[in-house]
């Protein structure tokens, strides 16, 4: 920090990713507004209480596990190597805490990894961060009104801050074992957060079972509508405008491609905005492809749904869902076709699957997420048939059966696998689901008798004020 | 196979054009633009029959006034 122009390059990236953090806050505000109008008003404060309470709970076991599983695993570990050495992302690493880069005093660390970390983890972690608790938030619609709040804390913490973080080591980093070996590429996250957390969902699904009056006797499905339709699409339009941080994030702003962390070429420079693979992009382009695969999305699940307005706004975030995983190079008009295929495949796959295997998804996250995110990683694989997955060359390119095999790691192997077991698990302790009368009832029993008893009282109160004559 | 001219990212500096099928721009402009208008003359189509459908609903219901009547019941009942 003793030169003026690198420590404005440094404390640039420092606030460029502050910044997405403040931005993605507002895809949770999106999430417990759409969860909340979602639900029957008989349950929404346990509802928004559920989505809630992800947030302080990943984010504590992000810090004392999640971050170090990003750097420890990205060889498997036991696929192609052994954990790997990551002493700034432990708890107990001095780098965690507020720290000004001089020199370390715990052995473990060397004078370049602190003047190096100090001023990026922090704000690095928290960016990453954000995307686990959106990985916790998207299971969490799926399972409203019946599953134990404690349960899918557990499932959240799963998710938040073991599954989706191997996903991330393995696929979602500049040496990752799935980008090395089957040159997987998911720029925006198509398949690590939105595959994993469909696939996710859906096997706690499988377990926790329809919500009572579901479906009828003949198997044919019910709509169980939100109690607030406006809510829900209001909180739909957060999700998206904190999409753009959640975009922004994915990227590195600033890296000498052929620079010392890089190529590390000499005598030769190009600084560039890159992806996570360290591959030059530009957020110009970013920008134009997410509002465009966001229109084709809008546009092709309006027409399908015939202007419903909650699978018209579920339709654009598929969109983007499923061109995100080229979307830092795809043609702006590809994007745009793209997302309008990914909306149409989550809408029809989404009735399809709740007729055929009773599946009952209050918010339609697993098509939305899962499918759109899957069908987005395969596309990719076509679309960028042959492009170099990373700056190093010894890297394996971009191919359709790379991608496919890293879709079904995601959706399955990841994502339903894990869930499924652990869901199984807790259904077996009782621990899953919420008693049948409190389900018939309603979660908020108690505090909806509270509200009533002081209603009453405060009503009481002022007759008796205005009987008085006072 | 190559759906793009980026073979190797080592010389990123010499790249212009980096989406795939570069060439194929004037296409994808025709397609940007038969999405938008179809869309427009599908939407027409749908409001067309939709509107048609409800007013025959509302004649079907003894018309505007008993229709309005019934709403207004409704909404002091609620």
């Amino acid at each position: 920090m003793d030169n003026e122009l690198s420590s404005l390059s440094i404390i640039f990236m420092e606030f460029y990713y502050w910044l997405t953090v403040a931005l993605m806050f507002l895809i949770h505000v999106g999430f417990c507004m759409y969860e909340v109008g979602a639900s029957r008003y008989k349950n929404h404060m346990h509802t928004l209480m559920k989505n809630t309470m992800l947030i302080p709970l990943v984010t504590v076991t992000f810090y004392l596990f999640g971050w170090w599983i990003y750097f420890a695993f990205v060889n498997g570990p036991g696929i192609i190597g052994g954990l790997a050495e990551a002493p700034f992302a432990t708890p107990w690493s001095e780098l965690m805490g507020t720290h000004m880069g001089g020199a370390p005093f715990q052995s473990t660390l060397s004078a370049d990894d602190t003047a190096f970390w100090a001023r990026i983890n922090g704000v690095f972690w928290a960016a990453f961060l954000l995307f686990s608790w959106t990985a916790a938030s998207i299971v969490s619609g799926a399972v409203i009104e019946r599953i134990r709040p404690s349960a899918f804390w557990i499932l959240a913490v799963i998710i938040g801050s073991v599954t989706w973080i191997i996903d991330a080591a393995w696929g979602w980093s500049w040496n990752g074992w799935m980008v090395q070996k089957l040159g997987y590429h998911d720029a925006y996250a198509s398949g690590v957060i939105h595959a994993i957390a469909g696939g996710f969902a859906l096997g706690v699904l499988l377990v926790l079972g329809p919500r009572i009056g579901k479906f009828r006797a003949d198997g044919s499905p019910r709509n169980i509508n939100p109690h607030n339709p406006w809510l829900v699409t209001i909180g739909l339009f957060l999700i998206y405008t904190g999409f753009w941080g959640f975009y922004v994030a994915c990227n590195v702003p600033i890296i000498d491609i052929y620079g010392s962390g890089v190529l590390d070429i000499a005598g030769r420079h190009f600084f560039s905005a890159t992806n996570i693979y360290l591959q030059p992009t530009t957020l110009s382009a970013i920008t134009v492809n997410f509002l465009m695969s966001l229109s084709g999305g809008l546009m092709a699940a309006y027409i399908v749904s015939k202007g419903d307005s909650f699978w018209t706004y579920s339709g654009g975030l598929a969109g983007v869902i499923g061109a995100s995983a080229g979307n830092d190079l795809y043609h702006p008009v590809q994007a745009l076709l793209i997302g309008a295929v990914a909306s149409i495949v989550a809408y029809k796959m989404h009735y399809w699957v709740e007729r055929r295997f009773k599946i009952d998804d209050a918010v339609g996250a697993v098509a939305v997420h899962g499918y759109a995110g899957f069908f987005g990683v395969v596309v990719a694989g076509f679309m960028l048939w042959g492009y170099p997955s990373s700056p190093f060359d010894s890297y394996a390119p971009i191919t359709p059966w790379g991608q496919f095999i890293g879709a079904i790691i995601m959706f399955f192997v990841l994502g339903f696998i894990p869930a499924w077991i652990i869901s199984k698990i807790l259904h077996g302790m009782g621990l899953l689901r919420i008693p049948r009368e409190i389900e018939m009832v309603g979660l908020d029993i108690d505090s909806e008798a509270v509200r009533q008893i002081e209603a009453d009282e405060v009503a009481k109160a002022i007759h008796a004020e205005a009987n008085s004559g006072a | 196979m190559a759906t793009g001219l980026v073979d190797s990212w080592t010389n990123v500096d010499k790249f212009g054009a980096v989406y795939p099928f570069p060439g194929s721009e004037t296409l994808m402009v025709l397609l940007a633009l038969v999405v938008w208008l179809g869309w427009h003359i599908w939407q027409i189509k749908e409001e067309n029959a939709e509107f048609k459908a409800d007013v025959e609903k509302i004649k079907g219901r003894g018309g505007v006034g008993k229709v309005l009547d019934e709403e207004l019941q409704r909404e002091i009942q609620d």
